[in-house]
């Protein structure tokens, strides 16, 4: 293994490169807010550089980035409570309000001191453009340290590279298509391990922390620890095209050759889910960082979004009209970009399922960044793009490898500006400012992480581990009310009504004058009578049959001893 | 003192006019009516003289004595009319008659004199009837007279508003005042009636419930706060006064003439020091004599004795279960009782009471005839079936019905007996001789039914055993032939019969007057002719074999033949084996089939099969068409002509994917009926509801195109409703996921009212990871919280000194190191498995100061004389220093 370094050239742009440490939001449930007293950990040695560009902002403007920062962190507006009526509520909410607002200012205020930096990027001077840089001008410009991360590794023999990066950006996991595994210490460059599995290797993917990696192998995944032992083979799998990890819910999804996709829990060993697509044999598969719901392109041009517990796919879009090449989730959960054989790359708004922007390109792989680059990796290319506001993407850099390199796998480093390229000839990385997020909370990745920290976090995350059911398309919606059933029953007092209604009609009935003896008022009473009768049957009979269902399942349910109850029937569900 | 003295005159005279009564009885009546006419003319203390003389002159008729008397009666009653009349004019109640008092004192004497005649001459027209009220009436008037002059007497020493009033004079208002004064001068306060009791306390409670809330809002503001309080704090030091009963105790001052007993007999110096003492002097304060205690011990002895006894006595009694002592006792009770009642007249009427209220009771629930359900099942037994205890249990109780309901018996005796006879037919219905129409018609009826029974019966007949064999067969089909026979023609003749009872009872209805109309059992003796003729019937023809039978049975119910006849044949029919035979009998006897048995059953069976056989061959044949279809069809199919694809497929084939979204469309579809299926559309069935060629123009039934229609919109408004309604490359799941509905609330929690506030309530987390220090607390805050302990820890006995005690943090943050291991210390420091021993006694010097903190300390050797407990001196042990450095 070779670490070839970039050579540096000029260019006149002035790169702002990533800088010191900030916290990063989970991107599941709930942002987190900066807490005081907790240990803070420098990250690198990032100088803040043009300091004399920072514009000296007034105070109008430092109260209006405050209110903007409280907004962020107040989630949303509070209720209108004038519309309320119960007044003991009114206060409690009112009283609850005011505190949301102080710690939402709090916040803010302490997000001045706890995420001191923004995220750097390239700034054009005159007519250039951001993406005419080239990798060596921006080399020549950052400091030591990051002049460092750049890096070609030529791996000729072991065919073309895939790669993935731990949570926290500091480990590296490489594959090799033809069975070559290795995992790096990116921040000191170390090769932990590294080992030949002998076999087709398809994907690589880091479980809940380094110490763990699965990889799709020829015929099943396999999980290996940091030392290369091999500590699980999960046949139920078969053979998988594409891995992922739900690092909040412990899951490992596999999608196979047969397009059965599969969710295990690696913390317990079960097999959560395992459903059939249908759709076809595909190797297009990423995890939407928000909700953990999984999206899978098809080569009929859909994407479909898959859920553990549920059996049809929660969301089937029609994409492209050719095979779907790629797919791509935002953090933020609600942008998703997708390329497909026809020539597209699309981006869409999934709250609303609607395309926001089309592009013509091709793209072999995409991945967006934590600070929302998306980078599309396409022959021997790769293309960052970058949000110019208005979630209009447009090219931010370019950078080509060398003429007949074939690009698998493009991945940004978390917490880095670097973008990690897997292709036929080995990896590569190169620098992309501003694509990392500047600040990282400790309590969610710690690239400094020791040992003891590591297991404390590990506990930690396997007590608030969540369960599949939490996954769906909209998190937030959990704790709220349940929207109500098309086909519920109805409820005692709607069938009373009914019934009531229905007595009431029948006793409005007027029967005809009848002679002979047969008008009399106690045959007119009886015939009344039953008439309600008849009205009412319908409703007794079915209570009874409620009753009665509901009576059986009760005993079903409590009376049978142990030993039986393998023998009651089973409710369909 | 003149009226006084006029009262004890009157007194006197009162004793004379008794015996004057008494001497003239016959005077009576005059003199209650001059009584009255003194009475009417009362009007003051003095009547004076001269009225008097008047009064003489305009009735002359009463001679003088009498009058004497009359005006001595008069004084006589005047006497508390005299005392009366001073109470009202000392009370001063009638004020409105001051202004009246004015004028009578201005106006002479005279005025009284005119006056009073004409008082006098109205009351002396009246009756004596009118007496008493015209007394009252009069009494008002003579107290105005009686104030008037009272008060005209007295009123130079009194202040009336008038002299308050005269000062006021040309005062602005004055005059506006003054006639306020005459108005109510002039028109007499009327005082209006209380209003009913009803509207009176509804007034109240409304004015005591507006008292009540206003006292109530006082409390708003608490309410209020402590409402709109996120949390509510508990945390005052409450001063409540007293800690303990013994507080409470010492405070108690005797205010009770028995609670100052009691405080003097304990205060009582001498026990209180004997208390302090050792208590041999309380002894001594207790000594009692000796013939106390021995009389309140016998005392005590004979009372437990007296107690034991009773006690023994009752238990005797209530162990006895001799139902004839019970009996005895009930009767002397009831013995005692009855004498008591006829002693006593108002229990007798109690008793009487009492009784027609059961009779009513009885009339009403009729419980003791033969209405209950054993009475009914016995009666349905029959009673001679019966043994004698039941039967008299029976008569008992009718007995007891009779009785309940005697008194309409004693009342109307005539039908009372034709009653009680009744009942007694009902009691003994079996006995009862006598033949009713209505019985007989009923018999004849349920003889018929089951008659009719029984030839369904017969379908199930034994086949097997003995009864399969030939001739048992045929000697069975002989049988039930001729039981069918006998059947038939009982049934014509109960139809016959009725027929005749009908008719008679339309010509006997008149005849039949006396027939209670009731049924009674018994013995029938019409019926014996009728069956006798029946049975002359069977004989005539001749065709059963059961003839015997019938001869041998005399005088059985009609039903109870056909019974034996029935049951007869079922036994001929076990008899005989062969299953296909009794088939075949039954076939016939359903069918009534008489024609030969071989070939109706050839024909039974094979036309069952013939169908069956054609449509096989049918389906057989149609198979072949098929067959040969699909055979016509096979070759072509088959026929594999390998043709190079066109052009246009191979461009097909080649974008197999281009067509996607309308494959995507199709899906999209699918999956859309798969959750609202597509209506079928209206089809009739050919022929269904088509009579006329003129209906068919008609077309569907307008009902049948309204529910298609109906259930369209149904679908289209489901699939409008969809999230991907508008979205075409987009299909959105509907499907609830049911694991992750017990992650949302099926309803609001309780106190929100709308969804949208709900949510919003809860949009922010509130956990410390998501939340600043500062407000994470409050955030998370329990809704009552009880900061300060409301006692003092336990050793601690004053506030001051527990707080100074904890104003120094402890922790090893702001202690030094060599204190903050003192100061961590736990009180004992022990190894792991080390017995903690008793602390031995040993000498220490008081005086002494420690310089090392106390700290128990046990040696693993235990030297005898060693001092352990307590380390005062000497080097610390290993022990201390390890905790020390720990």
């Amino acid at each position: 293994m070779s670490v070839t370094r970039r050579p540096a050239s000029y260019s006149g742009v002035k790169p702002k490169p990533n800088s010191s440490e900030r916290r990063r939001l989970p991107p599941t449930i709930g942002e987190q807010l900066p807490c005081t007293g907790e240990p803070t950990a420098l990250y690198s040695t990032h100088e803040i550089m043009d300091k004399d560009r920072l514009v000296t902002a007034t105070e109008q403007d430092m109260s209006d980035e405050l209110n903007l920062k409280t907004r962020k962190y107040l989630r949303g507006d509070g209720a209108n409570l004038e519309t309320l009526r119960d007044k003991k509520l009114k206060g409690q909410l009112a009283v609850r309000e005011k505190l949301y607002s102080q710690s939402a200012k709090a916040a803010a205020k302490a997000e001045k001191w706890l995420m001191p930096t923004d995220e750097g990027y390239l700034e054009p001077e005159g007519l250039e453009k951001t993406w005419m840089v080239k990798q060596e001008s921006i080399i020549r410009e950052v400091d030591v340290i990051s002049s460092r991360k750049p890096f070609d590794m030529i791996l000729p023999e072991l065919g073309p590279y895939n790669l993935e990066y731990a949570s926290s950006g500091r480990y590296m996991l490489v594959g090799g298509r033809k069975g070559h595994l290795a995992m790096m210490d990116m921040m000191s460059m170390d090769l932990i391990k590294e080992f030949q599995v002998r076999e087709t290797v398809r994907d690589v993917v880091f479980l809940h922390n380094e110490q763990f990696f699965a990889v799709a192998q020829k015929k099943y995944p396999y999980i290996y620890n940091r030392h290369g032992t091999e500590i699980h083979c999960l046949e139920e799998h078969g053979a998988p095209l594409k891995l992922q990890f739900l690092d909040k819910h412990f899951l490992l999804a596999s999608v196979n050759k047969f397009a059965q996709l599969h969710y295990q829990d690696v913390s317990t060993g079960v097999i959560v889910a395992n459903y059939r697509t249908g759709l076809g044999r595909t190797d297009v598969m990423r995890v939407n960082p928000y909700n953990a719901v999984i999206g899978l392109g098809h080569s009929g041009g859909k994407v479909t979004m898959w859920k553990p517990t549920s059996v049809k796919p929660l969301v089937t879009m029609l994409c492209h009209h050719g095979p779907v090449t790629a797919v791509a989730f935002h953090s933020g959960g609600q942008l998703m970009a997708t390329a497909g054989m026809d020539r597209k790359i699309k981006l869409w708004d999934l709250r609303k399922f609607g395309v926001l922007n089309t592009y013509s390109g091709h793209a072999q792989t995409m991945d967006f960044s934590q600070k929302g680059l998306l980078a599309i990796g396409n022959g021997s290319r790769v293309q960052v793009w970058r949000d110019s506001g208005n979630q209009e993407y447009e090219k931010y850099m370019s950078h080509a490898m060398v003429k007949g390199y074939q690009i698998g796998k493009v991945s940004f480093r978390p917490y880095e500006d670097v973008l990690g390229i897997g292709h036929s000839m080995g990896i590569s990385s190169i620098l992309v400012p501003g694509s990392g997020e500047p600040n990282f909370d400790t309590w969610v990745a710690n690239p400094y992480e020791t040992t003891k920290q590591r297991r404390e976090k590990e506990v930690h995350a396997l007590l608030d581990k969540l369960q599949p059911e939490t996954i769906m398309l909209e998190p937030s919606k959990i704790g709220t009310v349940r929207p109500p059933r098309r086909k519920e029953r109805p409820t005692k007092k709607e069938t009373e009504e009914e019934m009531e209604t229905a007595v009431e009609a029948a006793k409005s009935i007027t029967f005809k004058k009848k002679t002979k003896g047969r008008n009399k008022p106690s045959k007119m009473a009886a015939k009344k009578e039953e008439e309600v009768f008849k009205a009412k049957r319908p409703f007794l009979e079915q209570q009874m049959n409620n009753d009665r269902s509901l009576k059986k399942q009760r005993i079903v349910e409590a009376e049978l001893p142990k030993a039986l109850q393998r023998f009651s029937r089973k409710k369909a569900s | 003192m003149e009226k006084k003295n006029k009262a004890a005159k009157a007194n006197k005279k009162r004793r004379n006019v008794a015996l004057s009564k008494s001497l003239a009885p016959n005077n009576s009546k005059y003199m209650k009516i001059n009584n009255k006419k003194e009475q009417r003319r009362r009007h003051g203390p003095r009547i004076p003289t001269a009225l008097n003389k008047d009064l003489k002159r305009l009735n002359p008729e009463p001679s003088h004595d009498e009058s004497d008397w009359e005006s001595e009666e008069m004084m006589e009653e005047n006497a508390y009319e005299y005392e009366e009349a001073v109470a009202e004019e000392e009370a001063r109640k009638n004020r409105r008659f001051d202004s009246v008092e004015n004028y009578e004192y201005e106006l002479p004497e005279d005025f009284e004199d005119e006056d009073v005649p004409s008082d006098d001459d109205i009351p002396s027209e009246d009756g004596e009837d009118g007496d008493k009220h015209l007394r009252m009436l009069e009494g008002k008037e003579r107290k105005k007279f009686v104030l008037s002059d009272f008060q005209g007497d007295s009123v130079d020493g009194r202040i009336d508003i008038h002299d308050l009033l005269d000062p006021l004079h040309g005062k602005p208002g004055y005059s506006n005042l003054r006639k306020r004064l005459h108005q109510l001068e002039r028109k007499p306060l009327a005082v209006q009636a209380p209003l009913p009791k009803v509207e009176r306390e509804k007034l109240e409670r409304k004015i005591a419930y507006e008292r009540a809330k206003k006292d109530i809002t006082k409390w708003e503001p608490l309410v209020k706060r402590n409402r709109e309080a996120p949390t509510l704090y508990f945390d005052e030091d409450v001063n409540l006064g007293y800690s303990t009963v013994g507080a409470i105790a010492s405070e108690f001052t005797p205010r009770t003439e028995f609670e100052k007993k009691m405080s003097l007999l304990v205060h009582n110096p001498e026990v209180v020091e004997a208390h302090n003492k050792d208590g041999a002097r309380l002894l001594e304060l207790n000594k009692i004599s000796v013939e106390d205690v021995r009389d309140h011990q016998n005392r005590l002895a004979k009372m437990r004795s007296l107690l034991f006894r009773h006690e023994v006595k009752s238990k005797h009694i209530k162990k006895i279960k001799s139902k004839t002592y019970h009996r005895i006792l009930k009767k002397e009770r009831l013995k005692e009782v009855s004498v008591d009642v006829e002693m006593d007249p108002e229990t007798m009427k109690d008793n009487a009471r009492k009784q027609e209220f059961k009779r009513a009771e009885e009339r009403m629930t009729l419980k003791h005839k033969n209405r209950s359900k054993w009475a009914k099942r016995i009666l349905k037994r029959g009673l001679t079936v019966q043994d004698e205890g039941t039967r008299a249990a029976i008569a008992e109780q009718l007995n007891q019905h009779a009785l309940l309901t005697r008194k309409m018996n004693s009342m109307k005796d005539s039908s009372s007996s034709d009653e009680f006879s009744d009942d007694n037919d009902d009691a003994d219905e079996e006995f009862s001789p006598g033949t009713e129409r209505k019985d007989t018609f009923r018999l004849l009826n349920k003889a018929k039914e089951n008659t009719l029974k029984a030839i369904e019966d017969e379908d199930e007949l034994p086949k097997s055993g003995v009864f399969a064999l030939p001739f048992m067969e045929r000697g069975l089909k002989k049988r039930q032939e001729s039981a069918e026979e006998e059947a038939r023609i009982a049934l014509h003749e109960y139809d016959a019969s009725l027929r005749q009872l009908e008719n008679e009872n339309g010509v006997e209805s008149p005849k039949s007057t006396k027939v209670s109309g009731r049924k009674v059992f018994g013995p029938p003796i019409n019926k014996t002719q009728e069956s006798s003729s029946r049975k002359e019937s069977y004989n005539a023809d001749k065709s059963s074999d059961s003839e015997d039978d019938f001869e041998a049975v005399d005088c059985v119910d009609v039903a109870h033949e056909v019974k034996n006849h029935s049951q007869e044949l079922h036994l001929g029919a076990a008899l005989h084996d062969d299953p296909e035979k009794t088939h075949d009998s039954i076939f016939r006897m359903k069918g009534e089939n008489v024609g030969d048995d071989s070939t109706t059953r050839d024909e039974a069976v094979q036309n069952p099969q013939e169908p069956n056989s054609n449509n096989i061959d049918q389906d057989s044949d149609d198979d072949d068409l098929e067959e040969e279809m699909v055979d016509g069809f096979l070759p072509s199919s088959l026929k594999h002509d390998y043709k190079l694809p066109s052009q246009t497929d191979l461009i097909h084939r080649a974008f197999a994917g281009d067509d996607v979204e309308a494959e995507f469309e199709m899906h999209k579809l699918d999956i859309l009926n798969e959750e609202n299926p597509e209506p079928e559309k209206p089809v009739l069935l050919p022929g269904w509801g088509q009579w006329t060629a003129i209906q068919q123009k008609k077309g569907m039934p307008s009902w049948m195109l309204k529910e298609h229609e109906n259930v369209k919109r149904k679908r289209d408004d489901a699939l409008k409703k969809r999230k991907d309604a508008n979205l075409k490359h987009v299909i959105i799941s509907e499907k609830v996921d049911k694991k992750a509905e017990k992650l949302l609330t099926k309803t609001l929690p309780f106190p929100y009212t709308s969804k949208e506030v709900y949510e919003q309530s809860i949009r922010m987390p509130i956990g410390p990871e998501y939340n600043p220090a500062i407000t994470a607390g409050a955030l998370n805050r329990p809704v009552a919280e009880k900061l300060l302990t409301k006692t003092l820890p336990f050793p601690y006995t004053s506030k001051e000194v527990y707080e100074q005690s904890i104003r120094m943090p402890i922790g090893p943050e702001y202690n030094p190191a060599i204190t903050a291991g003192a100061l961590n210390r736990p009180v004992v420091v022990k190894k792991a498995g080390v017995i903690i021993k008793p602390i031995q006694y040993e000498e220490v010097d008081p005086h002494e100061k420690p310089e090392q903190p106390k700290c128990i300390v046990q040696k693993p050797n235990t030297r005898p004389k060693a001092k352990k407990a307590k380390s005062a001196r000497g080097r610390p042990t290993k022990k201390t220093s390890m905790g020390k450095s720990s």
